[in-house]
């Protein structure tokens, strides 16, 4: 684009500085004068009927101000779609990690020498952890209430089904007739945790007057509040909820996360309360990401056409819903894949087993989806004898094509992702032994939801934004959205300072989640500087005596288009001034929200998730290396193309893409979040093995722009989709390596040589 | 058990506190003298988030007694910029892009100033391994490898304002 003075290069985010200098504050470094330390006792079992609970012990701990059970809490059922989670476990725990108890106490030390001496005695019930059985008939339930929870939108569910969604079009056995081939297979994606590096953190206050203070690393401050306020029957405006710096979050700190418990112990105790939560409650007790089993069948003519798909993906939602039902309509988005194909019958499920609650975790759904989606497109390939980029190529979204459901797709730079990844790749070069290539493709959407800004022009000529949402690592909110103010109001980046992320002192926003926040944000600080300008303008008229229609804002004043004559100028600084001795500040407003697109219901049962919005583009391709005596695999080089729509601020661009294809290796590879009988056997970092710094390749970045028609500058999500395509590229390339197709997650290489070592016996056996 | 006094020597400033012989570095450091640049997180030295340097040494804050570094010199986070100048470091991380949600970055830029300070040009091998106890789930790595190669080139040797 022609004329940008800001958006488009790569400027230094706001927050870096305090971040280098260890002055920034994150929630887990909050404290207050007279603080207490809140804990969690936690269910030691992950399904068991409470037969009684004794705190007497606990509660003669010296330092020890609160031991708060279920009778002491709101009888209230929360959740999503769905209430039916309790604040504490009541009659019943339904996973291991759940809440049972809350402790406060002057020290951390007294809070779990109180911890452990809660005493509660258990009658254990049978455990539920594979989604397979708890869908059969007569398996116990997860929830005996199941018919009589409160719900919050249209929901296919019984017993321990949560949520069932469709997208259906066409004739699919008509389809799979017509035919040349029809290619069966069945994967599974394993369980994984965000690993932000800031565990959960918040400090609650009850204030004088009753209402309830809570400071937060939250990604969505407004949603703490309204969650806040349902739990305690409060108008949401006694509840303020302040945001800290996010040590990252990744979609596991949208959920309340221990908000709920500080703000209980704080009114038991009248004094400020803090939580923090330790590794093993992250990795036993949070949100992570849920496991799945997908079973898909695509039918393919010989030309490489793809005619039909059937496909249907179970997800391991845990003891609550949470946002399952959601995810089980979102994951149909994603086994559509980015692909024209007439006829599709594509069914998500979620199903409640005795595990933690799964949660949100970047591109929620798509890493395990796209895994079993794009290894599968390698099957068919694979059974039609063409090549994988060929086949890709003949079946993408091109512009203008129709989506499943209709609406008309605008933006699709697919193809040109797809062409430079396997340019860059090397793509049909000869390799030695056991090193293969592997590409996969995906698309994402841009979240919706609301955002609003007020923009302030101050006294010296600079500019405040006041924002709900938060900036939580990307700097989608300190670069991003800064530079589109610059650019918008002809001003530095550093003239811009945030106010973010206060539910108090800032307007609604939709919070930092679904990559959003620069779409949304951006585009609702366009219109707030486009109030501001038609302030400036009119005001500047007056006193310059010009039409304000021969007025343009230009480094930081408004002056008469076309001339140089500073006389002629009225400088921001001297308009912010005569706007207040006038008793008129100069503060413009703005809002967005992006719109639907046209699309037909009719393809949808139950589906809370019926489009794309304004999608992202994206082709992944690696180059792995196999140790046939180990299995091990070596990931050489990585290439990411991924359409981004406009690069706002392109460094940051591909920093959020180095480290999604990271996350994505560690989903692929390394990560997983073990359990047997419903515990977790690894919930340590010693052993839940994220990427270190040794782990990663090179990694090439290709950005592509084909511009978002409602993107500001036409910008596109970019902070989510960098890891959903990883496990299948990497999953690929092992393929063409070694000859063996894993069809679990993580690839480890226990699985390669198992698959290597039965393929050997197979051959031998012929 | 009984509160014992230790003098301990943070950022070229002796502080005298009085502490339980069981508590960590990292507890003192930020609870009693108020030094929350370094960072919590696992407590069990697996995410490096607690890096300091002791004696010029990238330790885990977390797993080191208080009362075992007495007098030692200790280095965290808010020692790096001097005289109202960024260390080259912490240039290099905002220049090159190195900082995101920023929770691991004070840990990062002391294991780097650790290897830079005894090695001034290391190989990209050598930053991977100097680093390697530091998990960073933001960035991938790449651009904090770039950044601390920027420095070991000396691009980051002039000034570097504050503000």
């Amino acid at each position: 684009m022609n004329g940008l003075r800001v958006v488009g290069k790569s400027v230094p985010r706001s927050d870096a500085l305090p971040k280098v200098t260890g002055q920034a504050i994150y929630g887990a470094d909050l404290s207050a004068p007279g603080m207490l330390h809140g804990k969690v006792y936690r269910s030691p079992h992950p399904h068991a009927r409470i037969l009684s609970i004794d705190t007497s012990r606990a509660r003669a701990v010296p330092g020890v101000g609160a031991v708060l059970v279920a009778s002491d809490v709101p009888a209230i059922r929360n959740g999503v779609y769905i209430d039916d989670e309790p604040i504490l476990a009541r009659d019943k725990v339904r996973y291991v990690g759940e809440p049972v108890a809350l402790i406060a106490a002057t020290t951390p030390d007294a809070a779990d020498e109180a911890l452990h001496l809660i005493s509660v005695e258990w009658a254990l019930l049978p455990v539920l952890d594979d989604p397979e059985a708890a869908l059969r008939p007569g398996a116990v339930l997860i929830h005996e209430d199941w018919e009589h929870l409160t719900t919050h939108a249209e929901l296919t569910r019984r017993e321990n089904l949560c949520g069932y969604s469709r997208l259906a079009t066409g004739d699919v056995d008509e389809a799979f007739r017509a035919a040349d081939v029809v290619v069966r297979d069945r994967f599974r994606g394993h369980m994984v945790h965000q690993g932000y590096m800031e565990p959960r953190a918040a400090l609650a206050r009850i204030e004088p007057n009753g209402s309830i203070t809570v400071w937060s690393s939250t990604q969505w401050p407004f949603d703490i509040r309204d969650q806040l306020a349902k739990l305690f029957s409060r108008p949401k405006e006694q509840v303020r909820v302040i945001t800290t710096c996010v040590g990252g979050g990744f979609g596991g700190k949208i959920p309340l996360g221990v908000e709920h418990f500080a703000t209980l112990l704080a009114g038991a105790t009248g004094r400020p309360v803090k939580m923090i939560t330790s590794t093993a409650e992250e990795l036993t007790a949070s949100y992570p990401r849920q496991g799945i089993t997908v079973e898909i069948a695509s039918g393919v003519r010989k030309d490489g056409t793809l005619v039909g798909r059937r496909a249907r993906a179970v997800l391991d939602t845990g003891a609550y819903a949470g946002y399952g039902p959601y995810f089980a309509s979102n994951v149909t988005n994603q086994l559509a894949g980015p692909y024209r194909i007439p006829a599709l019958w594509l069914e998500g499920v979620a199903v409640y087993t005795n595990k933690t609650n799964c949660g949100a975790y970047r591109a929620p759904t798509a890493p395990k989806a796209v895994f079993a989606l794009e290894s599968h497109m390698d099957r068919v390939a694979q059974a039609i004898d063409m090549d994988p980029v060929e086949f890709r190529r003949r079946n993408i979204y091109q512009e203008g094509d129709v989506a499943p459901s209709g609406w008309k797709l605008e933006g699709v730079g697919l193809g040109e992702t797809l062409e430079k990844a396997a340019r860059a790749i090397g793509w049909g070069e000869p390799l030695p032994p056991w090193r293969g290539k592997g590409v996969a493709c995906a698309w994402w959407a841009t979240g919706g939801g609301s955002s609003s800004v007020v923009l302030t022009l101050n006294r010296n000529g600079t500019l405040s934004l006041a924002s709900g949402n938060v900036e939580m690592g990307t700097g989608a909110l300190t670069a991003g959205v800064v530079q589109i103010l610059a650019e918008e109001m002809a001003v530095e980046p550093e003239d811009v300072s945030l106010i973010t992320g206060d539910t108090d002192a800032t307007p609604y926003d939709f919070g930092a989640q679904a990559s959003r926040t620069v779409f949304s944000v951006g585009n609702a600080v366009i219109r707030a500087a486009e109030d501001l300008r038609r302030q400036l303008l009119a005001l500047a008229g007056e006193l310059l005596d010009v039409k304000p229609g021969r007025l343009e804002v230009s480094s930081g004043a408004v002056r008469v288009r076309g001339e140089a004559a500073a006389a002629r100028a009225a400088s921001y600084a001297a308009l912010a001034e005569a706007g207040l001795s006038r008793g008129t500040p100069l503060i413009g407003r703005g809002s967005y929200i992006a719109p639907a697109p046209d699309y037909d219901p009719s393809v949808f049962t139950t589906h809370l998730k019926p489009y794309l919005a304004s999608p992202s583009f994206h082709t992944h391709a690696c180059e792995v290396e196999v140790d046939p005596e180990t299995g091990e695999v070596r990931v050489l080089r990585y290439v990411v193309a991924q359409d981004v729509g406009f690069a706002i601020t392109p460094q940051y661009v591909e920093g959020q893409i180095e480290g999604g294809v990271v996350q994505g290796l560690g989903f692929a590879l390394s990560e997983e979040i073990v359990m047997r009988g419903g515990h977790v056997l690894n919930p340590n970092l010693t052993d839940y093995k994220m990427p270190t710094i040794l782990d990663v390749p090179p990694i090439t970045t290709i950005l592509v722009e084909h511009p978002a028609p409602l993107g500001p500058y036409g910008a596109k999500n970019v902070a989510e989709p960098p890891c959903i395509p990883v496990a299948a590229a990497v999953a690929n390339a092992v393929y063409h390596a070694a000859g063996v197709r894993v069809t679990e997650t993580p690839i480890t290489a226990e699985r390669v040589l198992r698959a290597i070592r039965a393929r050997a016996t197979s051959a031998l056996e012929r | 058990m009984s509160r014992i006094p230790i003098g301990l020597d943070v950022n070229g400033v002796g502080r005298e506190v009085l502490v339980d012989p069981s508590r960590t570095l990292l507890d003192v450091l930020r609870w009693d003298l108020g030094l929350t640049g370094t960072k919590e997180n696992c407590l069990e030295a697996e995410c490096g988030v607690c890096t300091v340097l002791v004696d010029g040494r990238a330790v885990n804050s977390c797993i080191v007694l208080a009362a075992s570094v007495a007098g030692r010199p200790i280095v965290t986070i808010e020692g790096l910029a001097r005289d109202d100048r960024l260390h080259p470091l912490q240039q290099a991380f905002i220049k090159h892009g190195a900082v995101q949600c920023g929770y691991c970055i004070p840990g990062m830029i002391l294991a780097a100033k650790a290897l830079l300070d005894r090695t001034p040009s290391p190989t990209v091998d050598a930053i991977k391994d100097a680093l390697a106890g530091n998990l960073c789930r933001c960035t991938g790595y790449h651009k904090i490898v770039q950044a601390v190669q920027a420095v070991a080139r000396g691009e980051f040797d002039g000034e570097g304002g504050l503000s």
